[in-house]
Formats: C-alpha cells, sequence, structure tokens
C-alpha cells in the first residue's frame, strides 16, 4: 500500500490513543475467546453434572412400591428397548458386625447392576464399583469400619444375611441430594435384596427407579408418559433437567452471570474503541482537513481511516488472541476441581476463529460512526473553526442502534433466551438514556450553580470549554461505571448469598436431642467452645386471631407455617443476625409476651411488628407480639431460628438442646464412638463431606467470578484513559492560556484535578444509583437471591472510581504542563 | 428459590427427622368442638404421631378421641401434647411439665423415633420406664402405647424395640395397647405420602382402638 508510511507515521503520532484502542480490542477478544471456551465447557460438563448428580436421565421416586400400572409402563419401555433401568432401594438399617457384637445404624443403598448410569461410584482401591458390588458382597464407607472396628474382608450382619465387606467407598454421584445421613453409606447388590428380608410389609424404604434414555431427545416424552402412569402424590418422575438440585441452580446462575459480564465486557471494550478512535480522530482533523485541501476526496480519506483501524483492531486482535493462549495456563488451575479433569480447557479452533470475527465485528461496528463523521470534516477546520459533534444526529442513532442489535444477537445466542436478550437490550438502552439524562441534569446544576472559587469556578467552565466532550464522557462514564458497579454489586450478593455460607471453618458435627441434663457433661466431652442452642417446639395456631390452616400451609411448595417449629430463647442478636425492622430485639416498654421473627417468616405470611402469633408450646397457647424482625447477614451453616423469645417466656418449657462443632476429620469416628457409649440419646449428624465439597466448590466459583469481573475492570480504566486522552489538545491549550496569563503549575493543576474530580463524582454517583436499582433487579428476579445494598463496598467503589479518574487526568496533564507556552504558541502560529 | 442452598438443614436435623415436608392428600377439618366443663383430663403425650404432623389439630387422634368421648357421655378434656421429632430422652425430660397440666391419664407414646434413629432399645426402654415411675408417682394413670418398628431396621432390633412395651407394662401395671398404629401402618390409602405419619381417616381407626383402653383406664 501506498500510504503504509503515512499510516505508520500516523500511529507513532497519536502512541497513546492508539495504545488505548489496542488494548480495547484485545480486551474484547481474550473476553470473548476465554469465555466462550470456557462457557462450553462448562455448558456441557454442566449438563454432564446435573445427571451426574442423579446418575440418570428419568428418576422416578416413591415411599411404597412401585403400582403395577407404573411398574408395567416402565417394563414396556423397557422392551422397546426405549430405556434402560436400574431399581435402587434405599432405607436405614441396624448392622452388626459378626466377630464383636458391635451394631450400627446404616445408609444402605441395594442398587441394581447398570447403577449409576452417569457419573461413577469411587472406591479406596480404585476397581470399577459394579465389578466389585457382586452377590454376597457391600461396599461401605470407611466410617463404618472406624466406629465397628471392621476391616475390609470381614463379615457383616445385615437383616437375615450375611456378607462380606468388598471395599470402601469415597465419593457416590447422586450424594448431594441426600445430605443428611444419620449412619454411614452401604451398598449391597440387589442379588441380595430377598435374603436381607428387610424389604417388605412394614418396612420403610425409598424406592427409586434409575433410567438411561437411549435417544437423549426423548426423554422429556418419556417422562411424560410414566408420569401420566405415576400414582399421583405418591410417584413422583423427574428428569435430571427437572429434579431440583440447589447445586445446578448455583451452576446455571454463574453461567447467566458469566455471559452477562463477557457481553458487558465486550459493550464496555466497544465504547473504548470508539471513544480513543474519537479522540484519535479529533487530532487528526487538521491533517484530514489539508488533506481533503489540497484534493484528497472522501472516499479516500474514509480507505485511509478503515485502513488505520484495520492495522489497529488487527494488531489488538493478535495481542488479545496471545493473551487468551496465555490465560490458558492459568485457567485450568483456576477451574481445578470444578470441572471434571476431562475437559480440555485448550483453546479451541472454534473459539478462535469466532473471536477473530468477533473482535473485528466489535471493531467495525464501534469505528464505524466515528470514520463516517470524518466526510463532515471541512478543509476550514485547518483554522480552527471546530464544529460540535452531536449525539442527536442521524448517524449516531442508527450506529447505536446496529450496535444494540449486535449485543442483542450475543445475547440470545449465548444465554438462548429471546426474552432474557429483550430485557439486556431494554437495559442497556433504558442504560445509556438514563446516562444521558444524568449527563444534562449534571450539566444543568453545573451551570446554574453560582461558585466563587476561583478555581472551582475555572474548573467549570473547563467543563463546557469548546471540544471538551464532557456530555460525552459523562454519559460513557455512567453507563461503564454503573456496569462494573453493578457486576461488583452482584457478584457481592452472589458471594454472600452462597459461598460465604461454607467457611471452611464451618461446623460438620451437629449434636440434636441433648437433654438439658447433659450439657455440662457433653461440654465436656467435646472440649473446645461448643455453642449450644436451646430448642423448645412449638407451632403456629393463629395470626392476629385468624387461624392457621395448618393442613392448606402443608401442602404450600416451601416452607410454610404448618409444620412444627424450633423455637428458641436468649437476649442478644447473634453476630450473624440483624434487626432490619425495629429498634432493638424486643420492647422494654411493652408488656405481655413478645418474639422477634426472622423475616423467611414474613415471606409465608404478611405480618408487621405489633402484631400477634398464637403459639401453641405442648398443648398451651400462648399469644405474643412481633417486637422485631431479624435478618441473617450470613447464610452460614450455623443454625438460624425463626422465631427468637426472651428467656423468661421459655426457660422453663421443655427442652432439648442443640449443638454445633468443629472436629477435625480424623477424629470423628473416635468421637461418635464416645458420645454413643456416653450419652445413647443424642443423635450425631456428621457434615464433614458436604461442607468439605461446598467450601471447595464455592470458594472455586468466588475466583472464577472475579478472575472475569476483572475484564470488566480493566474496560472501565481504559475507557477512562482514553476519555481523557481525548480532550488532551484542549487541555494543553487551556494549561497555555493558564500560564500566559501568570498562573503557577499547582493552580493549572488543582483547576484540572476539581474538573475532573466534577466529573468523575458525578458520573461515579449517577452510575451508583443506577448500579444499585438494577442488581436489585438483577438479584431479585433474574438470579431469585436476597439483595443486600453493600453500602461499604458502594462508597469505596465511588471513591475509587473519582481517585482513579483524578490520579489518570493528573497523569495525562503532567505530560501537558512540560509543554512550553512559547513552544505551543509557536507551533500554532507555524500551523 | 435459591434459598434451598441455605440448607434447611437445620429445620430437617431439628424439626422433622421423621419426614421431609411433603404434601399430603388428607381431606377437610372438622369443627372444633364447643367448650365445655370436664370431668377430667387426659394428657396425650407422645411424638407426631400424637402431634399430628401435617394435619389439622383437629384431625389428630387426642380431638378425635375427645370428640368420641364426649358423643359418648364422657366429659373428659383430652390435650394433645405431642411433639413431633421427640424422642423418649425428650419425653423424660418434659414429665414435670406434663404433670403441670394436671392429668388423670397420660396415653404415653413415644419411642419410635428412638428407633428410627436406631438408638438401643434398652435406653428407649429406661426412658419409658423412668418416665412411667414419675407419672405413678404423682398418681396417674398411664396407657401405654405400644410401639413396632420398621421392618427394614433389622430383626434383631425390631424384636428388641417391640419387646419394651409389653415389659414395661407388665412391670408397672399399665394398660397396654398392643400396638398404636394396628391397621393403620404400612397401609398407604390411611398414610400421608411419606408413609409412615397417619391421615385423618388413619386417626379415626387409631381413635377407634384407643377408645376403650381409655374408658378401661376411667374405670381404674
Amino acid at each position: 500500500m501506498n500510504n503504509a508510511r503515512l499510516l505508520f507515521r500516523q500511529i507513532r503520532g497519536a502512541v497513546r490513543q492508539s495504545t488505548v484502542f489496542v488494548l480495547c480490542v484485545a480486551l474484547s477478544v481474550v473476553t470473548l475467546v476465554s469465555l466462550g471456551s470456557f462457557g462450553r465447557s462448562v455448558h456441557s460438563s454442566l449438563l454432564r453434572d446435573a445427571r451426574v448428580l442423579h446418575a440418570a436421565d428419568i428418576i422416578i421416586k416413591s415411599h411404597s412400591p412401585f403400582s403395577p400400572v407404573l411398574t408395567q409402563a416402565v417394563g414396556a419401555k423397557e422392551q422397546r428397548q426405549e430405556i434402560k433401568t436400574a431399581r435402587v432401594y434405599e432405607f436405614y438399617s441396624v448392622v452388626r458386625a459378626l466377630d464383636n457384637e458391635s451394631s450400627l445404624l446404616s445408609d444402605l443403598k441395594i442398587v441394581e447392576p447398570g447403577y449409576p448410569f452417569y457419573g461413577a461410584v469411587t472406591l479406596a482401591s480404585g476397581r470399577i464399583f459394579n465389578e466389585v458390588l457382586t452377590a454376597g458382597s457391600v461396599i461401605v464407607e470407611q466410617q463404618l469400619l472406624d466406629r465397628l472396628h471392621l476391616q475390609v474382608g470381614d463379615k457383616l450382619r445385615i437383616g437375615s444375611t450375611t456378607l462380606t465387606i468388598r471395599d470402601t467407598v469415597f465419593a457416590e454421584p447422586d450424594r448431594p441430594t441426600n445430605l443428611f445421613a444419620l449412619g454411614p453409606r452401604v451398598f449391597i447388590a440387589a442379588a441380595d435384596l430377598a435374603s436381607l428380608e428387610l424389604v417388605g410389609t412394614g418396612s420403610r424404604v425409598h424406592y427409586t427407579i434409575l433410567a438411561k434414555v437411549r435417544d437423549q431427545n426423548s426423554i422429556g416424552r418419556l417422562a411424560e408418559e410414566l408420569g401420566r402412569s405415576a400414582v399421583k402424590d405418591r410417584e413422583r418422575v423427574e428428569t435430571y433437567r427437572t429434579a431440583g438440585s440447589a447445586v445446578k441452580r448455583f451452576f446455571d446462575n454463574l453461567l447467566f452471570f458469566l455471559n452477562l459480564i463477557g457481553i458487558f465486557t465486550l459493550l464496555l471494550a466497544g465504547i473504548g474503541i470508539q471513544s480513543t478512535l474519537t479522540a484519535l480522530l479529533k487530532e487528526q482533523e487538521r491533517t484530514i482537513a489539508i488533506m481533503k485541501a489540497v484534493g484528497a476526496g472522501s472516499r479516500f480519506i474514509l480507505r485511509h481511516y478503515f485502513a488505520l483501524t484495520f492495522a489497529l483492531g488487527l494488531i489488538g486482535t493478535l495481542i488479545g488472541l496471545a493473551a487468551s493462549v496465555l490465560l490458558q495456563v492459568f485457567l485450568p488451575e483456576l477451574f481445578r476441581g470444578l470441572l471434571p479433569a476431562a475437559v480440555e480447557l485448550t483453546i479451541s479452533g472454534s473459539a478462535v476463529t469466532e473471536g477473530l470475527i468477533l473482535g473485528f465485528i466489535v471493531v467495525f461496528l464501534f469505528t464505524a460512526l466515528p470514520i463516517y463523521r470524518l466526510r463532515e470534516v471541512k478543509p476550514r477546520a485547518i483554522f480552527g473553526k471546530e464544529e460540535q459533534s452531536s449525539l442527536r444526529s442521524r448517524p449516531t442513532w442508527l450506529s447505536s442502534a446496529v450496535s444494540l442489535f449486535f449485543l442483542f444477537g450475543m445475547v440470545v445466542w449465548r444465554i438462548r433466551e429471546v426474552k432474557t436478550g429483550i430485557y439486556f437490550i431494554l437495559g442497556v438502552a433504558l442504560l445509556i438514556l438514563v446516562s444521558l439524562i444524568c449527563a444534562e441534569g449534571i450539566m444543568y446544576l453545573l451551570q446554574k450553580i453560582q461558585l466563587r472559587n476561583l478555581i472551582m469556578r475555572q474548573a467549570v467552565r473547563g467543563l463546557f470549554r469548546p471540544g471538551n466532550a464532557t456530555r460525552v464522557s459523562i454519559v460513557t462514564l455512567t453507563a461503564s461505571l454503573a456496569v462494573i458497579f453493578c457486576i461488583t454489586l452482584v457478584e457481592n450478593n452472589l458471594d454472600s448469598a452462597f459461598i460465604t455460607s461454607y467457611p471452611p471453618k464451618a461446623p460438620n458435627l451437629f449434636f440434636i436431642d441433648i437433654q438439658p441434663g447433659q450439657k455440662a457433661a457433653l461440654a465436656q466431652s467435646l472440649g473446645s467452645a461448643t455453642t449450644f442452642y436451646p430448642v423448645v417446639k412449638g407451632t403456629v395456631i393463629a395470626v392476629n386471631g385468624v387461624p392457621v390452616n395448618q393442613e392448606e400451609e402443608h401442602k404450600k411448595r416451601g416452607d410454610n407455617l404448618g409444620r412444627e417449629f424450633n423455637l428458641t430463647y436468649r437476649e442478644q442478636l447473634l453476630d450473624s443476625e440483624q434487626i432490619v425492622d425495629g429498634d432493638a430485639l424486643y420492647r422494654k416498654e411493652w408488656p405481655g409476651l413478645q418474639v422477634s421473627v426472622l423475616d423467611t417468616v414474613l415471606k409465608m405470611r404478611d405480618m408487621h411488628i405489633g402484631d400477634t402469633i398464637t403459639f401453641r408450646i405442648q398443648g398451651i397457647p400462648m399469644d405474643v407480639r412481633i417486637s422485631s424482625v431479624r435478618t441473617t447477614t450470613r447464610e452460614t451453616l450455623q443454625p438460624f431460628f425463626y422465631f427468637v423469645f426472651p428467656d423468661d417466656v421459655l426457660k422453663d418449657a421443655p427442652q432439648s438442646l442443640f449443638a454445633a462443632v468443629r472436629v477435625d476429620k480424623d477424629n470423628i469416628a473416635a468421637l461418635q464412638n464416645r458420645i454413643v457409649a456416653d450419652f445413647p440419646n443424642i443423635t450425631v449428624i456428621n457434615m464433614t463431606e458436604t461442607a468439605t465439597i461446598f467450601a471447595g466448590i464455592m470458594g472455586k466459583l468466588s475466583a472464577i467470578i472475579r478472575f472475569f469481573t476483572f475484564f470488566s475492570v480493566v474496560a472501565g480504566v481504559l475507557i477512562i484513559v482514553s476519555s481523557i486522552i481525548a480532550t488532551r489538545y484542549a487541555r494543553i491549550r487551556e494549561a497555555v492560556y493558564f500560564t500566559i496569563l501568570g498562573a503557577r503549575g499547582r493552580f493549572v493543576i488543582t483547576v484540572f484535578t476539581a474538573e475532573n474530580l466534577c466529573l468523575g463524582l458525578g458520573s461515579a454517583l449517577s452510575a451508583l444509583v443506577l448500579a444499585q436499582t438494577s442488581s436489585w433487579a438483577i438479584c431479585r428476579f433474574a438470579l431469585n437471591v436476597p439483595y443486600r445494598p453493600c453500602t461499604a463496598i458502594s462508597l469505596m467503589m465511588v471513591l475509587a472510581t473519582s481517585l482513579l479518574i483524578i490520579a489518570v487526568g493528573l497523569g495525562a496533564s503532567f505530560s501537558i504542563l512540560r509543554v512550553k507556552p512559547a513552544v505551543f504558541l509557536r507551533e500554532q502560529a507555524d500551523e | 428459590m435459591i434459598h434451598t442452598l441455605r440448607l434447611p438443614a437445620l429445620a430437617v436435623v431439628l424439626g422433622c427427622l421423621l419426614s421431609g415436608c411433603e404434601k399430603q392428600t388428607t381431606p377437610a377439618p372438622a369443627v372444633i368442638p364447643a367448650q365445655t366443663s370436664f370431668a377430667g383430663t387426659i394428657v396425650a403425650v407422645g411424638d407426631s404421631l400424637t402431634a399430628g404432623y401435617g394435619l389439622n389439630e383437629t384431625d389428630a387422634y387426642p380431638a378425635q378421641l375427645e370428640k368420641k368421648l364426649q358423643a359418648a357421655g364422657y366429659r373428659w378434656r383430652v390435650v394433645n401434647a405431642g411433639i413431633s421429632g421427640e424422642t423418649s430422652s425428650g419425653t423424660l425430660s418434659r414429665v414435670d411439665w406434663v404433670l403441670k397440666l394436671k392429668p388423670d391419664i397420660v396415653i404415653l407414646e413415644t419411642g419410635a423415633n428412638d428407633g428410627l434413629r436406631g438408638i438401643d432399645p434398652q435406653v428407649t426402654k429406661k426412658n419409658i420406664t423412668e418416665t412411667v415411675r414419675i407419672l405413678k408417682q404423682n398418681r396417674v394413670t398411664v396407657v401405654l402405647a405400644g410401639m413396632r418398628m420398621v421392618t427394614s431396621m433389622g430383626r434383631d432390633f425390631t424384636e428388641k424395640f417391640a419387646a419394651i412395651y409389653p415389659a414395661v407394662a407388665q412391670k408397672h401395671d399399665l394398660i397396654l395397647i398392643p400396638f398404636f398404629l394396628q391397621g393403620v401402618a404400612g397401609n398407604p390409602a390411611l398414610n400421608q405420602e411419606d408413609g409412615i405419619h397417619p391421615g385423618a381417616e388413619g386417626y379415626r381407626i387409631i381413635t377407634d382402638m384407643v377408645f376403650p383402653y381409655v374408658l378401661q383406664a376411667g374405670v381404674k
């Protein structure tokens, strides 16, 4: 190309803008490629995980033997080879060691060959589950061996038969749905079912049919057909997609959130690209005017600048791809333990192609407008007659519309929901509109304010200087800061809803049914600091005199007033609690009985402070007034109580105690044996595995979210830098004039700082309002997690961004101050 | 709701160890009988099987029993002092509280939760014996409801468990209902979806079965 040298010189001449531009392009490519390949592997492994979590495609459950109709329906489908099935029977039974006569309540799982259809039961020996679990053998949890002092190879008396322990089990795929076990797991082959003589009349067994469907597309249809044969309210037919699982819900939320972050980052990077290019072209206006004056046509100019953006875009894309490759070194580390090892996290060719294509679309979309505007540059611009670019011109709207449409396509493509896509686009359009209104509002306020201070007056005037794209800057900053704030707020809310729920030091052993007389002895036996919570059972029989229909309540999905509640008494709030309504836990001035309720209760029924709840506590009705509403600030494994009473109300009521402690994994079996010997009535629930698994997963997820949120923060910083660079030329001139008028460097800096402060604080505050509103809506409606406004974090974000804007502004201004007035003026005169 | 992740564990653990919060299929409740002056007080002490887990209080057996007694001309009050999830240790701990209700007769139905949690039947037996001793000391006539354990717990265990009740009844000369859930346990039509808690119809059968034993206690 004959003007390659010109291109090179232009890039070198505007090295700052070019760098920011390249970085923005690189950032969008990195985000697209890494989120693309991550999303793909997560999506497939998630579906697989959901299936693994249930070990089957279709799951049929019942508390009684399956009805003949359903059994026949299953049999018919099996005969047509549409499905393969494995029956599973689960129940508790007391097993006995053959040698030493000690016995233990165990969680039996009797499985037919084929179980599990998905996932694997991992054994200590590393052998294959189905090969080890043959007739006559059992596979047990290590805990059982420890508690009964047995070894692999020993015999176990179960029901009416004696079986040999062949191995110990580490993990089973469908265990997470069965979190609370009263005893260790024992796997038995279905071949031994009859000889156990445990399943039959009078037994309490959970019956399950697991089905693997041959044609994956027919899962829904088959489940529906089977559902029609099921006895209503007794037999439940579900697919792995419909079966509720908190873990899957979380993964869904995570993926949704990551995709949104990705698209938002793209939007931010796009804004960055557009504003740097605008700045770059602004500086080139004179050159363009000269080119036009010496006869260059609009077409030549457009072609030339397209070549320029293409060159920069290519450099950015290449850097982005290189960075993506580098990232792959870290990604597996980040995702270790979260994704199955089989998931390849290497960059796929399709992800690279996709990244390249999308990268170029982004560059094109966001550069079209500034380049198109070049047509409007008239040769007379040589004489410094500047023309204000307007936000209201048709090309602006057109290019915004096309960009929005592109983003809409991205959302629909990534999230696969048109509705979400529409919400997203409406959201972005609203965001830009509200940012515009905010910008107008800030500008109006600044114009109206009468300032006495010279510095502030100059700063505000500076914002209105010709060529200073204050309005555009505020819109850009407000919109992008709102997005970043919003992401941060949502992330923090997700974090508090899920991740901090599983602190590594969370209690893992729960003791229930402790009788008051045993408290002291148990505390001594458990050692360390054990917290005891008194528990008094009671039901709610009326609210404000209106009786609660237990039966109706009981039919409701989710928690309701139709069950027995665990009431407790204490005089203070727990560390993890906050009062959300009312002045204190209890009202001293109120006569009569009172109770503090957890906010969750208000979801079951609308109640207010001062309302009367009638409890029935062991046969005795009790009217109490609501004195306060509490919320838990951490959704931890710590106990929480819906109703908390003052000491004097419940202290003398019959009660048991509940205790939660953290015990080292290795000491659990010994401790449990000791408790059973000394306190045979106390039941110990061991949640170690659950707590460990969850803590691990949640920690990882937190890291992943932070990692991708970081992209959007980088995009935001780039935008700030680019918007400051955009006004560089005007600032230089201003600094020169100030200096000529006798101002010192310090004065100029103070004026610039004040100016940036107005800009930063104004944008940050309006962004915060926007972010709070939108993140509340996202948490409330899209993610369904409780919302907290995170005041401290919000203020810190406003402060940090204001400081960042000032710092970047100062950084850019120092080089401006170094420009000698005389040199500048001479250059101006020369031109 | 994502609240499921908050682990209703503790609710489950503490509250309804016996069953999840599932739907059930029983018909509408009856009307609360009018207040009258009573000739005596029967306190129905027990676990969820007495409390009427998942049903309106009027459908649980104590309310049905009171109605049946009144219809037969006996002006007895029947207090439902059932606590879901309670073990025999819990019953023993609150016997003083039960005495505050000044019962003439106590129908004692406990131990099922002990069995379901695999607690050594010896412990259950000791608790019931001690509870009975205190009640008798306070001149309360005790009707002991016999219980059996689900067969899936294993024959050794269920035999030891079932033997508790006749042994205690005999030793303390109590009126014994041989099996509280006679004719109801194991019949899906008479139980809620969880398969172990009776529905309203199930309680009607239980009430009819308990009735003569209560009359016998009234004579005593």
